[in-house]
């Protein structure tokens, strides 16, 4: 993975100390409240319900076993004992002492980690594909391509003053596992007629209150204009995105109010003036960076282990794991893991200083001392030698973080809600609570197949209730919390936006609710049929019709 | 005010402010709003001195842009901390119209933006009276790496 360079090094220890001068402004009465709240959120600070809550990055999902060990002790250290996995891969402290932020970002950076750029109207630490280089069928690695719109995008001096929030997702991949497009950029890696490798460019997707698909305005970017196309889409952003008015102030609004056409016109006249200028990506930075994403030294012999298929033969319980949690990876006889953060009744992409330790060490052990984290709030040891799956997966059941619920409603995204969140509308954490006490019976979920269920505590849609399969939105109605559910949608490469089911229904029957609209999924399913491709086919007044019935 | 300029505090500003409500200065270093500039383009060109004019945030530039080999100083406002605009405009000025003569923040100027401003091309900072202490001038040396090229150096680190 990434190293840093001499200056990548000084540029996050500069900053956090830059960051511990303006808390000690603040406190001094030097920095009125109002600017010191800009300044602290574009280093991933918050004020929350209970407490500051410091946002740190995980940039594109990545980190080393010593970065995880780091994240632990600061855990250990000035919290209380646990941190919350994002569903932008980035982990959350939500009980650290403002007066302490300074200290946590001292230590961060000894790992080569920082806040920068995590929260706030400026542009936010990247995400990617968390299977990145570890199947068949990628185009390219994204990583060291989103590691390259890292380094441009730190404290860059034209954009940290943006009309809004602007979030970079980079796949590799068809199969888009970074949510591209419901991105404020999308860039995905693609390869052309004369099957030369670029980007292809989309804008203006999001969430949020007003939901929209990113519209494609370049088929196809050389590798090395990369950056001055980001930086000409961000320039006419920053001059044009609304300001008057914070819900209509993301570049989807823009690219919505200008059209994609006109919206593309005025971003390629001012590419077309700084595309050969120095920003213009050279040879040696591509290859720089890319040098620090080598294959891992895989054994070739791995498949020729005997004791998997012997352990898959005689311990059930391992079978299904391995069939839930883990995948093929394209080095013969080595499968990609997911660790599921999504333990019985605890809340989901919560991990303890315990766990990280742990996951730290296995990851050393079996791992070449890499993980990742994932938007949908679990981690990833990525390459697992068949032989070692069988330890690896009885140390993971121990800390409980083998859970086989995959793929199935259990392993819901859910954003912290109402008991942490000062945003938010609703609380999640019961409910999530009340839907896996509900369906704890997992052959019951795995005969549901695939089945993807995220829910937020607001309309600002960090659990992406819009694209889950099915979406859960608490909004508040007289002080209580009540849930709006929606159906279908998907932010894969078949992306689409969930239709709203209903009226909003009461937090004790969103089990029920839950239990209806699966019953209605068994009774149209066809053989093998998807839950989402079964609601595309139907729609969603049969389910409408039977959550409501008992109303009337 | 306390005006910075290539990150020195100055103490003598020759620029006269120009509003709506008083005469036209005949003569000297003369800061007029766009509209006024507008209007009276040619007696204020027609008077000794030299002139500038001052900008909001929503400014075309493409309109300005013929005027400017009659300016000496281009005065960008930033009416709020969280307005960012004024930092792409001093980039065009400077990279897209070539602009040499003076370029200046004034409005939300504060110790938290300096360094970033003059990256991107402003050379004069107008602080706020009481925003201001001879310690903010060590804001530009705070953060000593810089990945991206602007107004001050094009080339980013990479090509460094
Ligand atoms: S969706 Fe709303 S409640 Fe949930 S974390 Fe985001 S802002 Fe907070």
């Amino acid at each position: 993975m990434y190293q840093y360079s001499e200056q990548d090094q000084r540029l996050i220890e500069e900053r956090a100390e830059q960051f511990r001068d303006q808390t000690r402004r603040y406190l001094a009465g030097e920095i009125p409240e109002d600017e010191y709240r800009v300044l602290r959120l574009q280093n991933g600070l918050y004020i929350q319900t209970h407490a500051p809550m410091l946002r740190v990055a995980i940039n594109y999902g990545l980190l080393s076993s010593a970065q995880l060990r780091g994240l632990a002790e600061v855990a250990r250290k000035y919290d209380k004992g646990y941190a919350h996995i994002t569903t932008r891969q980035n982990i959350q402290f939500n009980w650290p002492a403002l007066e302490q932020v300074p200290d946590i970002l001292a230590d961060l950076a000894k790992v080569q980690m920082h806040a920068i750029q995590t929260s706030g109207s400026c542009i936010r630490s990247v995400t990617s594909d968390h299977f990145s280089g570890v199947f068949d069928d990628e185009i390219e690695d994204p990583r060291p391509w989103s590691e390259i719109i890292r380094q441009w995008a730190a404290l860059h001096p034209e954009f940290a003053y943006l009309p809004r929030k602007f979030k970079i997702a980079v796949t590799g991949s068809a199969q888009d596992r970074a949510a591209t497009q419901v991105h404020d950029i999308g860039v995905r890696l693609v390869r052309n007629d004369e099957g030369r490798v670029g980007f292809e460019v989309l804008v203006g997707g999001g969430l949020g209150r007003t939901p929209m698909i990113g519209k494609q305005i370049r088929p196809f970017l050389e590798k090395e204009d990369l950056l001055t196309y980001l930086e000409a889409i961000l320039r006419v952003y920053n001059l044009r995105g609304r300001r008057d008015n914070k819900y209509k102030a993301r570049i989807k609004i823009l690219v919505d109010a200008m059209g994609a056409d006109a919206f593309r016109d005025e971003v390629e006249a001012e590419w077309d003036r700084i595309k050969d200028s120095d920003l213009r990506l050279t040879e040696a930075e591509m290859e720089r960076v890319r040098g620090h994403f080598p294959a891992h030294p895989y054994q070739n012999d791995a498949s020729e282990d005997t004791s998997y298929p012997e352990r898959l033969a005689s311990d059930r319980d391992f079978a299904i794991w391995i069939e839930r949690n883990t995948v093929d990876h394209k080095v013969p006889g080595y499968r990609a893991v997911t660790l599921t953060l999504k333990d019985f009744l605890k809340a989901p992409g919560d991990v303890t200083d315990a766990q990280m330790d742990l996951i730290a060490d296995l990851a050393d052990r079996y791992n070449f001392g890499e993980i990742r984290t994932t938007h949908q709030q679990n981690m990833v040891l990525a390459h697992i030698k068949q032989a070692d799956l069988y330890p690896l997966w009885q140390a993971l059941a121990e800390a409980g973080l083998a859970r086989p619920v995959v793929g199935t409603i259990n392993d819901m995204i859910v954003c912290p809600g109402l008991d942490f969140c000062s945003l938010a509308n609703a609380y999640t954490l019961g409910v999530a609570r009340q839907i896996q006490e509900r369906f704890d019976d997992l052959d019951y979920l795995y005969d549901l197949g695939e089945m993807r269920l995220n829910m937020s505590g607001c309309i600002n849609a960090c659990a992406h209730h819009h694209v889950g399969h099915i979406g859960i939105l608490g909004v508040d109605k007289k002080g209580e919390s009540y849930y709006q559910f929606t159906l279908g949608g998907s932010s894969r490469e078949d992306v689409s936006l969930g239709k709203v089911l209903g009226k909003s229904i009461p937090s004790e029957e969103v089990a029920d609710t839950l239990e209806k609209i699966i019953g209605v999924f068994i009774e149209n399913r066809l053989e093998g049929e998807r839950f989402i491709d079964c609601v595309r086919r139907i729609g969603n007044a049969p389910f409408k019709e039977r959550v409501y019935a008992s109303h009337h | 005010m306390p005006l910075i300029i290539n990150q020195q505090r100055v103490n003598d500003d020759t620029w006269l402010r120009v509003s709506e409500e008083q005469p036209l200065p005949s003569a000297g270093d003369r800061l007029v709003p766009w509209a006024l500039w507008c209007e009276h383009k040619a007696t204020l060109k027609a008077a000794e001195g030299r002139l500038g004019v001052l900008i909001e945030p929503d400014q075309e530039l493409e309109a300005l842009a013929p005027d400017l080999p009659d300016l000496a100083l281009v005065a960008i406002n930033f009416p709020s901390f969280a307005d960012g605009r004024g930092f792409s405009l001093a980039r065009l000025l400077r990279e897209k119209y070539g602009f040499t003569g003076q370029v200046r923040a004034v409005g939300a100027v504060s110790w938290d933006r300096l360094r970033f401003m003059a990256r991107c091309g402003f050379d004069a900072l107008e602080v706020p009276e009481e925003r201001y202490s001879d310690d903010m001038l060590q804001a530009f040396d705070e953060i000593s790496v810089r990945y991206q090229g602007a107004a001050d150096d094009p080339r980013p680190l990479f090509r460094r």
